[in-house]
């Protein structure tokens, strides 16, 4: 009887405990909070991909209720159209990882493919020493072999907005999302419990209040989930600024490879990246000093388009002295004139012998038979898309966990939330991806095992899968900066003889290649495999060479051998043509 | 009912400072109880079992190894549940909610973990524990989860699972809904807690409805769980509060193994006893039929362990087969499922 008594009073308090919700469950009409599982605050490409990735999974479709939450207009996002031969300037390089996981989802096949283009290979190299680096898919199936899922590219060069529209193009035939754009968040509360096990209360513009099991942050960098769940990040802002802009040039001649090669110079002030978009066009990436950046926009068209050309072109110490003359043209009033820069440029070419007909000279003529070195540079850029050039400042942050915890419960980051980049490496899209692909799986394992998909237990497999991953490559990308803005001369010497020495290297390139994404997770050989073939490789690299040095080249293996491989690689460059 | 074990009332809760709490607690709890009828709240009472629910569903916490384990004792769960809808019906496989429409019970539910998983395989489920405390932690947390909502009866009760909570022992309980009255039934570290696990099993297991299941999950009595559990894990590390775990209590696997293999079930004076004559339906016989190699049939028992792996900070279920599995992996930490037989 005590005992009876004593159940019917449990319950009774269990119910007052949550007000809210009991007035929630019975008369719903009246009820302010809206239940949810997910709350995806964020409609970029992260946020994007979670909740396709969310609503492609059947399991997660009908056991999960998802809600994206975006301030802007996403059917600007969804109707995005550009003229045929002009390119948004935001790009991302989508690794096959990430490629893999896009198809995986089923949101690869609503990008415009013809807008994406092909990388086969990235040359990189040293502003002041010219030491350079070749990557290419030779050299990732060299190590790993070719098979079924031989990639035939590095990655693919896509517009953000092209990746976006896709995911919202899919995303609309999947009913399980609701999707609430035009809406801002106005506030994040944490609801009022007994026993402090209260969920997040996102509080929209619209009204509504949206109680959720999981508040996942793809809200950049500014994050308003991070600042609710209370985690701290680590970061400073790079005395660097990006310039973006959309290239126009010629198409390579006949005699050349397609436009299909990344090039990346560094510079001591920031390196310039040159990415392929089509024939004609390709995306830029300079990242350079504020004011430089400052007064490169503010230039006439043909002047940027002038020290572009240059800036891939001319030793590092002209280049300076290009800078200079444009600052202080532009601080006395009297910006550089397109034919002041020609002027400068062809005497600074005569000075450094540059003949005219070479790939370095800025007169190069683009018809004909090109120069021999042609491939080691970009086509020259004959014009800037109006209106292309843009600039934001870059930085480096890293959230100290991915998931809040104590008061901030029940809430995860990911994308630029978690993470801000260096763009120099093109992993910032990528690492978003990666984070996305990591936590869907997580909540998959979470579902299958009966789990509360808010919980720290249900989702610390995903900060565990992430954060060192990220983490490596966040400070690879922050040490290269580094490296290459460092001018001293025995560093300069240090790190051109290391690139060169690695250059020759063709299985450690493999390897980065591969912890760069250059393959599916799926398609990848094991740890242990991976490191025997690194090992074998390199052994048989470091043969080769002592064989060369002692003048026992006759092995006829290595000889015959290497003989074979420059007839496959002239083979594959004309298959190019 | 005098020849029956009750469950240790202090069972799970051995902590000294949370078991005074729970004894404050319970204490206030029978006295408000008895002095008034009507429910007024008393907030000192809410804000008792709310430090208290912050005991058992601190993530961090004392009960944080608990946490990781569940997902393995669900995997394991799922595993065979899937596995004899498999063998018996193709077309009653249910990947997504594996327990949809069946009555399960957790007896020791303490503060809830396995329950709420068990609600959310969709399965119309019950838990019970002898700690009136631990009943009205477990409670105060399914009900932030709409999801478990014990009135989601307003869709049809059998397509959610739903989740409900009694203050009672499993003798009670089988008294008042008589034999064979779940399909599944749970008793997850809890036996190696109570006096007489003889007569506990042979209760948990009357409960079981002909075709249903029976999990539990024990540690083994060897020298290896010693090191790990009381003294690696009580009193070097400090991750349990010392005092929790008797190590003569343990259970080996195949004296398990061996009280399925020989005892017959449900017990004569069960099957008789509310009254139904014994016949087919009722019919009393071992679950395990006899022992292949040691071990039984896979459609009639089986024996997995669990084995925390600590750079991970997970736990695992040790695969079927693992080299001398028995040494190492059951040796501690292991599930333990009985099927009873169909008839």
């Amino acid at each position: 009887m005590l005992r009876s008594a004593t159940r019917s009073r449990v319950r009774t308090l269990a119910k007052h405990a949550k007000p809210v919700r009991a007035s929630s469950n019975r008369f719903a009409s009246t009820s302010t909070h809206q239940e949810s599982d997910v709350v995806i605050v964020g409609g970029g490409p992260a946020g994007l991909a979670l909740a396709t990735a969310l609503s492609s999974n059947p399991l997660l479709r009908n056991s999960l209720k998802v809600v994206l939450v975006e301030a802007g207009d996403l059917s600007k996002v969804a109707n995005w159209t550009q003229p045929a031969g002009t390119y948004s300037n935001r790009v991302s390089s989508i690794t096959n990882a990430s490629q893999s996981f896009l198809q995986e989802i089923g949101a690869w096949a609503h990008v415009e493919e013809g807008r994406t283009c092909p990388i086969d290979e990235m040359q990189i190299w040293d502003g002041i020493s010219d030491a350079r680096i070749t990557f290419s898919v030779q050299d990732d199936q060299a190590l790993i072999g070719t098979g079924t899922d031989t990639p035939s590219r590095m990655s693919t060069m896509t517009e953000n907005l092209n990746l976006q529209r896709a995911l919202l193009h899919h995303l609309r035939g999947a009913s399980a999302v609701e999707i609430a754009d035009k809406v801002k968040v106005q506030s994040i509360q944490r609801e009022e419990r007994e026993g402090g096990g209260g969920w997040p209360l996102v509080h929209l513009s619209d009204g509504r209040v949206l109680r959720t099991r999981l508040l996942v942050g793809a809200d950049g960098f500014n994050s308003p989930v991070r600042a609710y769940a209370g985690i701290q990040s680590y970061g400073w802002a790079y005395d660097t600024t990006a310039v973006v802009a959309t290239l126009l040039h010629h198409p390579r001649t006949s005699f050349q490879a397609p436009n299909t090669i990344a090039y990346q110079r560094f510079l001591p002030t920031g390196p310039i990246a040159f990415l392929p978009l089509s024939p004609t066009a390709s995306s830029m990436v300079w990242s350079t000093k504020p004011h430089l950046a400052k007064a490169l926009l503010a230039s006439d068209p043909a002047v940027l388009t002038g020290m572009i050309n240059a800036a891939f072109r001319l030793p590092e110490v002209s280049l300076r002295y290009l800078h200079d003359v444009l600052l202080e043209a532009a601080a006395a009033g009297t910006p550089l004139t397109p034919h002041q820069l020609r002027e400068e440029i062809s005497w600074r070419e005569r000075s450094h012998a540059i003949d005219s007909r070479s790939a370095y000279s800025l007169a190069a003529d683009p018809t004909g038979v090109p120069p021999a070195d042609a491939d080691l540079l970009p086509p020259l850029v004959t014009s800037v898309q109006p209106g292309s050039a843009a600039s934001f400042p870059l930085r480096f942050s890293h959230a100290d966990e991915y998931i809040g915890d104590g008061a901030g419960a029940r809430t995860v980051l990911v994308g630029d939330a978690a993470h801000t980049i260096h763009p120099l490496a093109g992993q910032g899209l990528n690492m978003g991806l990666g984070d996305v692909d990591a936590l869907a799986r997580c909540i998959q394992q979470a579902v299958l095992t009966g789990g509360d998909i808010g919980s720290r237990t249900a989702l610390l497999p995903y900060a565990r899968a992430r954060y060192f991953e990220n983490h490596k490559i966040m400070a690879a990308c922050d040490k290269l900066h580094k490296l290459y803005g460092a001018t001293a001369a025995p560093l300069v010497w240090a790190r051109s003889v290391g690139v060169e020495v690695l250059n020759e290297l063709d299985a450690v390139k493999a390897a980065m290649m591969l912890a760069a994404g250059s393959r599916p997770p799926r398609a990848r050989p094991s740890g242990p495999q991976l490191g025997a073939d690194v090992a074998a490789k390199g052994l048989e690299t470091l043969a080769r060479g002592v064989s060369g040095v002692r003048g026992l080249a006759e092995g006829v293996a290595n000889v015959a051998g290497a003989g074979l491989q420059r007839l496959l690689q002239g083979l594959a460059n004309s298959q190019k043509r | 009912m005098s020849r029956l074990a009750r469950i240790s009332q202090s069972h799970r809760t051995t902590a000294p400072r949370a078991s005074s709490i729970i004894n404050v607690a319970s204490r206030r709890l029978h006295l408000s109880s008895a002095t008034s009828g009507q429910s007024s709240v008393n907030p000192e009472e809410v804000a008792h079992f709310s430090r208290l629910s912050q005991q058992w569903w601190d993530e961090r916490g004392e009960f944080g190894l608990l946490h990781k384990m569940n997902p393995v004792r669900m995997e394991f769960i799922r595993n065979k549940v899937l596995e004899i809808q498999r063998d018996e019906d193709e077309s009653k496989v249910n990947e997504a909610r594996p327990l949809q429409g069946l009555d399960v019970i957790d007896v020791g539910c303490g503060g809830g973990l396995l329950c709420e998983s068990l609600a959310r395989f969709g399965g119309r489920t019950i838990g019970i524990d002898a700690s009136s405390s631990n009943i009205a932690i477990a409670s105060l947390h399914a009900a932030a989860d709409p999801s478990l909502a014990p009135s989601s009866s307003v869709t049809s009760e059998a397509d959610s699972g739903s989740l409900r909570y009694e203050h009672t022992s499993v003798e009670e309980l089988l008294a008042q809904r008589g034999p064979a009255s779940f399909d599944v039934v749970c008793s997850m570290e809890v036996i190696e807690h109570v006096d007489n696990p003889r007569a506990f099993l042979t209760n948990c297991a009357t409960l079981v409805k002909p075709g249903g299941h029976l999990f539990l999950s024990t540690i083994a009595r060897t020298p290896l769980s010693y090191f790990l559990t009381i003294f690696a894990a009580e009193h070097l590390l400090r991750l349990v509060t010392p005092g929790t775990h008797t190590h003569s209590k343990y259970i080996n696997p195949d004296e398990m193994t061996e009280f399925f293999l020989s005892t017959p079930m449900p017990p004569d004076h069960m099957a008789s006893s509310n009254g139904v004559p014994k016949d087919s339906t009722t019919a009393s016989r071992p679950w395990i039929s006899r022992l292949y190699g040691g071990a039984p049939l896979r459609t009639e028992a089986e024996i997995r362990g669990m084995v925390y792996l600590p750079w991970k900070g997970e736990w695992m279920l040790v695969p079927r087969g693992a080299p001398g599995a028995s040494m190492w992996a059951e040796a501690c930490n292991y599930l333990f499922w009985v099927r009873r037989p169909l008839e």
